[in-house]
């Protein structure tokens, strides 16, 4: 990038160092904050990893690495890893599928259920599946046996509902953007619709498929609340972080395995990069979007597959909501609205301060990700490489070390990032990097499909980076960007497991009220606490797709006029 | 670099989003439990008028976590009412400095710091969670015992917090191990191991999971037992023959504190006659002489005199044995 000055062509060049320069601030900003919120943070844990009594060595790696335990747990984290994965992306692509090429009527429906674990709290769902799925669930009673959900089973669809999700969202990302015209062609030529599946759709989704699968299985291996509450005995490496952590107090133990769980991320990244370099990116210019034509076979099978998924979810979504308007589960089912009277200090004032900081992750986290993604396109091959990997590595830390990571290193006056601690900003900025694996491979994924032709074409016509952006690149992606932005508005909203460590006796948010209401015993009243929080996330969600919805309107209007 | 990041975050200090720590502000760290932390709260409030009182509550275990984490640099000015077992960590007594609060003589030799690090005028008890309706359903027999838990009928029945990753479950093993002697004690464990239905990482989760009849015996925390039962949980609370374990609630003072006035203040009025007459409204275990927790005790349904349900517990020992139980605990039983 020091060759700014070296274009040879003295008419252009104006508009070229222009070019270069916001190529620069795209790449270069949300680098920045990569490295100062991400890597420099894993630096400062990496430290504690070899930081032993007598100054630095890997002891505590010899350690680890010759417990029993530390390898039960890595096997069990890489089958659960696998298993969820396999899951994930399996039922992922047919729900996206479903979404973005059949036709069958309520897809809004199918959208907005399968997003509920992602505005659950995490106390939900593990209410959810328990009071569904436990020894004394509804299920279990119903049927007349003890279903035995502890342990791998529990584990797997915990994680997996989890994990779909965001499948369905990078995965659709893929499919979203196909070129119609590709299949009209292969219709003409008889192509059957399984050999259409087959040599277009399969593919093409190839590198969302991979990206599902690397977040799903990072995901998983690093969920510790999904462990905790009904993993049973099934230790996993992110208990086995929390067990030297927090109740051992074994700080630099913790961190060795914090980053030995970056190992197989990085690893599997770097395979499926390889993997892609092998396949030509982007499609031709002037797509014309797909318009499924009804299929019975197809849509009625993949239509009642979706169905059951959102069942479920909802099943076990709903189930909290209701025990949560009644006296006593699974005592005492009579109505009663007590629960929402929130006798914890504070009440629900933290859920104001909330929407101000989820609002702040997902707008700048959006931004962050469209501009690395972006500018990545421009920058050469070898120098992008090692940004996508930094970009893709924040999934694999578990938030529990994240957020000790965060303490460890703005709790520091050496840096000027001292201000940040304790402030709400520092709390935006944990949530958005906590998921900025999701956002950035989701506009990638989206960012693949674009057709470079057509900022070639626009770079021709003398457009610059930024007129093409704005004018080519964002409409394109404009989809993905949604999703990303409600995904980090979700998560941000209700995530717990890095928040908790920053949060001040002045600064709460309501993901640490609902722990507080269950620490103090008062698991209806949580309940009550996380329905209201996704009343309000729903409410939000709906007021800014109708914003979107009327800003869209009035933009094709103009363009008609 | 530096200055972009300055400017950002004066930017954001403009915007209002730091809030700034004033001089008379007072930051506590604690691990009590919400309820009593309100009454607490209130009442030296109005007793420290000119000192803003900012209290952080964590679980005992995410709190040392962040003490820890925030060693470079600590931010609270005291802690209170914390596991003691946990504070007597080298790592955490480091940070502390002495300072003998007012009317902190009282308490026998055991209940205080030799360094004066810390005191501790309450605590909490261990407790069986058991869900009545669960143990009727399955022809149970109401354990009271430890040995109880040992009859075969009771597989799959019991859970237990991981003392590798719950004080509470600390609490109890070491109980068992300093009550019944080392030996007998772990083989009372491995007896029972069978019947586990799991080991939890949280403490309250076992009677959690006990009272909405998950399992039948949850081995947790008195607290929880008797919140869950003031909800209407059918749940009994049993504390095992021969003594169950508890734990002292420790306070002190943070060495790096900038306002030591009043975290002085603050720890001399945890030991003021309000103070107690509090914990005597909700502490069923005092350890001031003279003090009875009669009224809270018998509230939740205790002997006015509760040292005749406590094991003997040898605070000392229980920290420095700390790891060395808990890895062979791992070996043993860990899963």
């Amino acid at each position: 990038m020091s060759s700014i000055d070296q274009t040879s062509r003295p008419r252009s060049r104006q508009s070229l160092d222009a070019d270069r320069l916001l190529t620069l601030a795209c790449v270069g900003l949300p680098l920045i904050g990569l490295i100062l919120f991400f890597a420099y943070p894993m630096v400062i844990v990496f430290l504690r990893s070899i930081t032993v009594a007598d100054g630095y060595g890997i002891g505590n790696y010899t350690e680890v690495l010759g417990s029993a335990g530390f390898w039960r747990a890595t096997r069990h984290s890489l089958t659960m890893g696998g298993a969820t994965t396999a899951l994930s992306v399996f039922l992922g692509f047919i729900l996206a599928q479903g979404l973005y090429r059949c036709a069958f009527r309520g897809k809004w429906l199918i959208r907005g259920i399968i997003v509920l674990p992602l505005l659950a709290p995490s106390l939900v769902q593990a209410l959810g599946l328990i009071f569904l799925l436990g020894r004394n669930g509804v299920i279990s009673r119903a049927l007349g046996i003890e279903i035995e959900i502890y342990g791998f089973w529990g584990l797997l669809i915990a994680n997996t509902l989890y994990a779909l999700p965001q499948a369905v969202m990078i995965i659709g990302a893929a499919l979203v953007l196909l070129d119609a015209r590709t299949y009209e062609a292969a219709e003409v030529m008889g192509a059957s619709p399984w050999r259409q599946f087959r040599d277009l759709t399969l593919p093409a989704a190839r590198f969302g498929i991979l990206n599902a699968a690397f977040v799903c299985f990072t995901i998983t291996i690093t969920d510790f609340g999904n462990a905790a509450v009904i993993g049973g005995d099934y230790s996993v490496l992110a208990t086995e972080i929390y067990s030297q952590v927090v109740g051992q107090r074994n700080f630099n133990m913790g961190a060795v395995v914090g980053i030995m769980l970056l190992l197989p991320t990085v690893i599997s990244y770097s395979i499926e990069r390889q993997a892609m370099k092998r396949q030509q990116a982007g499609q031709t210019t002037g797509q014309v979007a797909y318009q499924p034509s009804f299929s019975p076979l197809r849509d009625l099978s993949i239509a009642t597959v979706s169905l059951l998924i959102c069942a479920g979810i909802v099943a076990v979504i709903g189930i909290v909501i209701y025990a949560s308007f009644v006296k006593l589960w699974p005592y005492n089912m009579s109505f009663s609205f007590k629960h929402y009277n929130i006798t914890l200090a504070g009440g629900y004032s933290s859920l104001w301060m909330t929407i101000v900081v989820s609002l702040g992750a997902s707008v700048g986290g959006t931004i962050a990700v469209f501009m690395l993604g972006l500018g990545l396109r421009r920058l050469p091959q070898a120098l992008a490489q090692p940004i996508q990997i930094l970009a893709a590595m924040p999934a694999a830390v578990p938030g529990m070390v994240l957020g000790l990571a965060y303490i460890l290193t703005f709790n520091s006056t050496a840096t000027p990032l001292y201000l940040l601690y304790g402030t709400a900003a520092l709390i935006a900025i944990i949530n958005f990097y906590h998921y900025h694996t999701q956002g950035f491979l989701t506009v990638i994924t989206g960012f693949r499909q674009l057709p470079p032709a057509l900022e070639e074409a626009s770079g021709s016509l003398g457009a610059g980076l930024g007129r093409t952006a704005r004018d080519i690149v964002v409409p394109f992606v404009a989809p993905m960007l949604v999703s990303v932005f409600f995904f980090l508005f979700m998560r941000s909203m209700v995530t717990l497991s890095a928040v908790v460590f920053l949060t001040t006796p002045n600064l709460s948010v309501a993901a640490v009220t609902i722990m507080r209401l269950d620490d103090a015993g008062l698991t209806s009243q949580a309940a009550a606490f996380s329905t209201c929080v996704m009343a309000v996330v729903c409410v939000a969600i709906l007021s800014m797709r109708i914003t979107l919805a009327l800003i869209g309107r009035r933009s094709r209007n103009k363009g008609m006029a | 670099m530096k200055t972009w990041m300055q400017t950002t975050a004066l930017t954001m200090a403009a915007l209002g989003f730091a809030a700034p720590a004033l001089a008379d502000d007072l930051t506590v760290y604690t691990a009590l439990e919400e309820e009593e932390i309100a009454a607490y709260v209130a009442a030296a409030q109005a007793a420290m008028p000119d000192t803003k009182i900012n209290v952080l509550r964590l679980s005992t275990g995410k709190l040392g976590a962040r003490l820890l984490a925030e060693a470079g640099n600590p931010q609270a000015d005291v802690i209170w009412g914390w596991a003691v077992s946990a504070m007597m960590d080298p790592q955490i007594l480091d940070m502390m400095e002495p300072y003998e609060a007012t009317g902190v003589e009282v308490l026998p030799d055991r209940f205080r710091g030799e360094n004066g690090k810390w005191f501790a005028p309450i605590g909490y008890m261990g407790a069986f969670c058991v869900n009545t309706a669960r143990l009727e359903e399955k022809g149970l027999p109401m354990p009271t015992s430890w040995a109880d838990l040992e009859n075969p009928a009771f597989k799959g029945e019991v859970v237990m917090p991981d003392p590798n990753s719950s004080g509470t479950g600390y609490l109890h093993v070491n109980a068992v191990l300093q009550g019944m002697g080392t030996e007998a004690g772990w083989a009372k464990l491995a007896a029972i191991d069978p019947n586990m239905a799991q080991y939890t990482s949280s403490g309250s989760k076992p009677c959690k999971a006990a009272r909405v009849g998950e399992y039948t015996v949850g081995i947790s925390l008195a607290f929880t037992a008797m919140q869950s039962i003031e909800e209407g949980y059918p749940l009994a609370m049993v504390f095992p023959e021969g003594g169950v374990g508890y734990e002292l609630e420790a306070s002190g003072l943070m060495a790096s504190s900038d306002n030591k006035e009043a975290a002085q203040a603050f720890l001399d009025w945890t030991m003021s006659d309000e103070a107690i007459g509090l914990y005597q409204s909700y502490k069923a275990l005092i350890t001031i002489p003279g003090v009875d927790a009669s009224k809270a005790a018998e509230a939740a349904g205790l002997p006015a005199d509760i040292s005749t349900i406590l094991a003997d517990v040898d605070f000392v020992e229980a920290s420095t044995q700390q790891s060395a139980v808990k890895a062979q605990w791992k070996e043993k039983f860990g899963r």
